[in-house]
């Protein structure tokens, strides 16, 4: 990774988000049913960011000691556990199914 | 103002549990980008102008299995798109200058759109999305420089389970939005959709696609799942 990509990556990257919040916010605000779309985004988006980390291996599909520890996690969560609580179940229970 | 300022700090143990997180991911990602890169400035000079550990994730990713560079590129920027969705999102509910409106833009991710959006007040809005950005930079760059320089005694920080870390974190930060019916059926069709598209699709479009969760949860009416 050279210094030009890494200044093209992060061009592209912050051009992204200047775009969202400039171009997609005025959008947004000029269709009113737009404005419900923006509030039920970051629920869609962050679930597949979710599904995509929990999930994946390269290209394909697997279920694992990663999935097993995310597993945990939402069952915490669902008990409305602290969020410390979560992250360290996550991870322990990840590590342990690894040894 | 002030008021609505302090109320709307998230927990502390919230902004520990970020913070600790991006930690993690900080030592796991530059681990990995130390190892493609060879360079420690680079390292963190990509951690902290690309402010993206996927869009690094994912250029590596398309190098490694041979890809052209514009090919990785692509890839890298098609993973951040998702950062421009959560900007737009986020713009709908501030009203600050163009200053502060395009530093809440560079600073988009995850956790702090999703802990910023369940907020009431425009300045609620605003005061939780600095809170949270600031425990995860904290992380961020103390699990960069710990990946860069010491990242060959720890080792493979899969072994500790960090990959789990944070998907259980983003998880328990939409916790809030999927007790609510449309935010649920939003994620279970954007997350399910992205999963099934993932062994098909080129990096990073699935996540797109998952905007799809969001278009198909505007059919379904306000009701509470459970009570908050």
């Amino acid at each position: 990774m050279t210094w030009t990509i890494i200044i093209l990556l992060a061009v592209g990257v912050a051009s992204l988000r200047l775009l969202g919040m400039y171009g997609g916010t005025a959008l947004v605000r000029r269709v009113p049913m737009f404005e419900r779309l923006g509030s039920l985004i970051p629920a869609a988006v962050v679930s597949a960011v979710i599904a995509q980390l929990t999930f994946a291996s390269g290209k394909s599909l697997t279920i694992d000691a990663r999935s097993a520890g995310v597993a945990i996690a939402a069952i915490l969560i669902w008990r409305r556990a602290p969020i410390i609580v979560v992250i360290l179940a996550a991870a322990t229970t990840t590590a342990l199914l690894r040894l | 103002m002030s008021e609505a300022r302090v109320s709307a700090r998230p927990e502390w143990g919230t902004l520990i549990g970020i913070c600790l997180t991006f930690f993690a991911i900080g030592v796991t990602v530059n681990v990995l980008v130390y190892e493609h890169v060879g360079s420690a400035v680079k390292t963190i000079a990509a951690a902290g102008i690309v402010l993206s550990a996927t869009s690094e994730l994912a250029y590596i990713a398309v190098r490694d299995v041979g890809g052209s560079v514009l090919a990785a590129l692509i890839a890298g920027w098609v993973v951040a798109s998702r950062f421009g969705l959560l900007a737009a999102s986020l713009g709908t509910r501030i009203k600050v200058g163009h200053f502060q409106r395009s530093c809440a833009a560079l600073n988009c991710l995850d956790p702090n759109v999703g802990v910023a959006m369940q907020q009431t007040t425009p300045s609620g809005v605003m005061a939780a999305f600095w809170w949270v950005t600031g425990a995860l930079h904290l992380g961020w760059w103390c699990g960069t420089f710990t990946g860069v320089f010491l990242g060959n005694i720890i080792g493979d920080a899969n072994k500790l389970g960090l990959d789990a870390v944070f998907p259980a974190l983003l998880l328990a930060i939409i916790a809030n939005l999927l007790r609510q019916r449309p935010g649920f059926v939003a994620a279970i069709v954007g997350g399910g959709l992205c999963a099934a598209l993932l062994p098909i699709a080129p990096a990073g479009t699935p996540i797109i696609l998952s905007l799809t969760g969001a278009i198909v949860a505007l059919k379904v009416p306000e009701q509470k799942v459970a009570p908050t």
